[in-house]
């Protein structure tokens, strides 16, 4: 007979677990997966007209998921009693990122190697490295990286200014409360209604207020999205003016952690403003700064809806940002496995330049002595 | 009819004692018989069945209701009662998907069904969707073989992705008989509707683009000269002219055509080709895209440059357009610029006429004129690969119009099929296309029989009204060389990605016209080859009728 007891500490009881149950926990696990395996390999058979049983949809695989991870989890609590109760803390959650994400990932992968368009009545085929080097050779696909370079440098000036705005709002100033919640409506909008509301009425080069008012100061010819650059930067103000407010309550909430009395030290020992700004405020709002502008980022890198729905990338790819170009070849264009494939790149570009990223910052945060 | 227009009619010229006349005049015409069609049975006992479903609800008498619908479905049954024994079609299930834009189409057909439920015994479910949702749920039902529906709303571009792989029953001979088919526009009729000769296509819309100008630009004295430009040179010619001058109406800047130089989401390249067509679309030739034996594109032959050259005269010359044209879509030039009095002139669908007195921030509403697509002093020969001196025109049927279709999944079963087809026959009837062209449908007017002037005139309408609007479309519907875009698998493929090439070459990043043809052409290339090349040329062929 098997005891836990004497093996481990913190077992709140003693599971005597006897062969037969270790072998009917074994059993219930093989067992299910197996089958998971039989029915998937004969559901491909099926589709590949290996064999011919009918199957409409691909729920019986689906189905014999579900019978192996209750197995799985159950055969935890049956060969492991307390510490396999422990597991399935964590077990469910686990199937289910793999059910939903990895699975997912990895069929995605297939079909980012494949040559996929709708319209097409051949349907999918595998075309190897076709569309990487489709990609390589894509100037609008580069052109919207490029883009995204820009779009992401605009994040220091906007961190600069929440800093700022969460400064004021953290020192003694009248109607605190009041600014603090006004600052953050912008955040409460939806960015297609930013489009609408600012882009496409405020904007509006005939009648928006903001164009009238311009020509009652004497500017002739008034264009907020004719010339690239302008439009680049329109778009970046938009985008700015809607998350500006989440750095900003972010670094707020940092500053108001800040012990009151390192500040009061300072000041006795007779600290200028901005030593005591550059020296203490600032180091000790380094590990919110970094995960407010790493947060940023990650907000930034899927900008689309603005983009999609003032300028369509335009004029002339300047405003274009990858996920409204894989948008247009997606949605518009139906090439899924080429879109898939950009996407799946773009992922990719974007784990590596955040770890990059959290390693530096890892580095930046340690105290210096 | 679209809202909008309605909104228009009603707006324009409708007294309500206006609207007792007109009624006076249905009854009248009603009781000589004049208007009914000859040997058609007529349900319910209603004497004269056109003269009366335009009574209900009645022009200007607010907007139909779902009780409307049924009442006019139910009127116009008859055709339906002389093919389908009542009860027949007891315990048949059909799947209708179709769209719910603006609270129309399928709201519609619910309605108009409703009684020829009642009477058949069929029962309908339905699926809705949104415009923006459509081509998605179409192309994935498609690509990934879940086509869950037995009757399809859908416009004729998809013909290609569905007809040209099987996916559509064909029509029963019967059925063009209860639509009476050879009624419709000269553009509708086949190859339109049809793929290797076979018939699919139950029609109840046309669309085609139509040249819309101010009036007070043109005429004696007029900033714009004498007469209302009839080519694309002369357009060109007086938007260069315009710059700099005031307009009329506003005292703002005046301008001229209105190209749209942004993309939007495809359709944008209708507007490049409705000056491209007058160039390019060749009497003797109905290809005028691509190549049909080789699927070569033609986008950059010496027309289509022509076209997009124009294009970027009046980006050089400053103040032809508009500032910030280049961030203008076709919404914006139609919507936001020509009915808010800026430009003189632009090539849309036919509402923009009609909003032009219904829309509240519109200005344009007295001055507004419409004609068929500008031509041309000289048109491209492809064939030969040269200029040719003859004056050319080639109004453009943009989008050529919904239809009603009928897919595979019935084709096993004989009573479901029948069924089906009945049901969409139903809905393409040439009673109820009659009341659908005269009160908000968000159909447009499509059959010769549509455009008998006294008819809307009974009804209440305004005759003069009617016969601007209807004539130019009419004219363009009819005309001996209409361009008509071909039906082929991704045909927006083509458009999406030819927009992006051209919104670089308008930004200037390419260095000519052109390379920018020679740009689309180059991705036009590739959408052909990842399509399958051979499919598409067959496919062009058969959409050609070739």
């Amino acid at each position: 007979m098997a005891s836990t007891e004497a093996d481990y500490l913190h077992i709140v009881t003693a599971d005597n677990i006897s062969a037969a149950r270790i072998r009917f926990g074994k059993t219930i696990i093989w067992a299910s997966a197996a089958l998971l395996c039989v029915v998937g390999l004969v559901q491909y058979l099926d589709t590949q007209g290996i064999v011919s049983l009918g199957f409409e949809t691909w729920r019986p695989t689906l189905y014999a998921f579900l019978i192996w991870a209750s197995c799985l989890c159950w055969g935890q609590v049956l060969l492991y009693g307390e510490r396999g109760k422990r597991a399935l803390f964590v077990l469910p959650a686990a199937l289910f990122v793999v059910a939903m994400v990895v699975f997912p990932l990895i069929f995605a992968l297939g079909i980012a190697f494949s040559n996929w368009n709708l319209s097409s009545p051949t349907g999918r085929q595998f075309n190897g490295l076709d569309n990487v080097r489709q990609m390589w050779a894509d100037p609008f696909y580069w052109n919207a990286l490029k883009n995204m370079v820009w779009y992401t440098l605009a994040i220091v000036v906007e961190y600069a200014i929440a800093f700022g705005l969460a400064l004021a709002l953290n020192a003694q100033i009248r109607a605190r409360k009041f600014f603090r919640v006004a600052f953050l409506l912008p955040l409460m909008l939806s960015p297609v209604a930013v489009s609408w509301m600012i882009g496409k009425s405020m904007l509006e080069i005939r009648f928006g207020p903001v164009a009238r008012l311009l020509r009652e100061l004497g500017f002739d010819q008034i264009s907020f999205f004719g010339s690239p650059e302008m439009a680049r930067f329109m778009i970046m103000a938009m985008d700015a003016w809607t998350f500006i407010p989440f750095m900003m309550i972010m670094i707020l909430a940092g500053l108001q952690a800040i012990p009151k009395e390192l500040r009061e030290a300072a000041e006795v020992d007779g600290a200028s403003g901005w030593s005591r700004f550059w020296e203490i405020t600032f180091p000790l709002m380094l590990p919110v700064s970094i995960t407010a502008i790493l947060i940023r980022i990650i907000f930034k890198l899927k900008l689309a809806d603005i983009i999609i729905n003032i300028t369509a990338g335009g004029p002339g790819g300047a405003t274009d940002s990858v996920t409204s170009f894989i948008f247009r070849e997606y949605r518009d264009r139906s090439n899924v496995g080429y879109g898939t494939l950009l996407a799946i790149v773009y992922l990719v570009l974007i784990v590596i330049a955040m770890t990059i990223l959290m390693k530096l910052a890892d580095r930046w945060m340690r105290p210096r002595y | 009819m679209k809202i909008d227009l309605y909104k228009y009619a009603v707006a324009a010229g409708l007294t309500r004692r206006g609207l007792l006349k007109g009624a006076a005049s249905v009854g009248a015409l009603a009781a000589l018989g004049g208007l009914a069609p000859a040997g058609r049975a007529l349900a319910g006992g209603h004497g004269n069945v056109r003269a009366e479903i335009l009574k209900v609800p009645g022009v200007g008498m607010g907007s139909p209701t779902d009780a409307d619908w049924q009442k006019v479905g139910e009127m116009c049954l008859g055709p339906t009662m002389e093919r389908v024994a009542q009860g027949e079609f007891a315990g048949v299930e059909l799947t209708f998907m179709g769209l719910n834009n603006q609270n129309l189409h399928n709201f519609l057909f619910r309605g108009f069904l409703k009684p020829w439920e009642a009477y058949t015994g069929a029962k309908i479910n339905w699926i809705d969707l949104a415009q923006a949702d459509y081509n998605a749920r179409l192309q994935q039902s498609i690509a990934t073989g879940t086509v869950d529906f037995d009757i399809l709303e859908m416009g004729a571009p998809f013909e290609g992705d569905t007809a040209g792989r099987g996916l559509l029953d064909e029509m029963p001979g019967w059925v063009s008989e209860q639509i009476d088919e050879g009624d419709l526009v000269g553009y509708l009729q086949p190859p339109v509707g049809t793929w290797d000769g076979k018939k699919y296509r139950v029609t109840i819309d046309g669309d085609c683009h139509t040249f819309a100008y101010r009036k007070d630009y043109f005429g004696a004295g007029a900033i714009g000269g004498e007469t209302v430009p009839s080519t694309w040179q002369q357009v060109n010619a007086v938007s260069k002219a315009l710059a700099g001058q005031t307009d009329p109406l506003t005292g703002l800047p005046a301008h001229g055509y209105l190209d749209p130089l942004k993309g939007w989401g495809g359709f944008g390249f209708y507007f490049i080709a409705n000056r491209a067509t007058a160039y390019v679309k060749h009497p003797d030739d109905p290809a005028w895209l691509f190549d049909a034996d080789t699927m070569k594109p033609r986008v950059n032959n010496p027309g289509w440059v022509q076209a997009i050259q124009d294009v970027m005269d009046l980006i050089a010359t400053p103040g032809a357009y508009p500032a910030d044209q280049i961030n203008a879509d076709p919404g914006t030039t139609a919507f936001q610029q020509f009915l808010a009095g800026t430009g003189s002139m632009l090539m849309w669908w036919g509402d923009v006429g009609s909003s032009a007195r219904t829309s509240d921030t519109s200005v344009v509403g007295d001055v507004v004129g419409f004609g068929i697509n500008p031509g041309s002093d000289r048109r491209y020969n492809a064939a030969a690969g040269a200029w040719e001196d003859v004056a050319n025109e080639a109004p453009q049927m943009a989008y050529i119009g919904w239809g009603i279709y009928v897919t595979a999944r019935v084709s096993g079963d004989e009573a479901k099929r029948k069924a089906a087809w009945s049901a969409a026959a139903h809905l393409g009837g040439k009673d109820l296309s009659l009341w659908m062209s005269a009160y908000p449908s968000g159909f447009q007017p499509y059959r010769n029989s549509h455009f008998n002037y006294e008819e809307w005139e009974a009804a209440g309408y305004d005759r003069a009204f009617v016969e601007d609007y209807l004539g130019s479309n009419a004219d363009s519907y009819n005309h001996p060389n209409a361009a008509v875009e071909p039906r082929i698998p991704g045909i927006f493929q083509y458009y999406s990605v030819a927009e992006d090439e051209l919104a670089k070459g308008f930004a200037g990043q390419y260095a000519s016209a052109q390379e920018t043809a020679d740009a689309i052409a180059a991705a036009w290339e590739r959408i052909t080859d990842q399509i399958g090349r051979d499919s598409q040329i067959a496919l062009y062929k058969a959409s050609l009728g070739m």
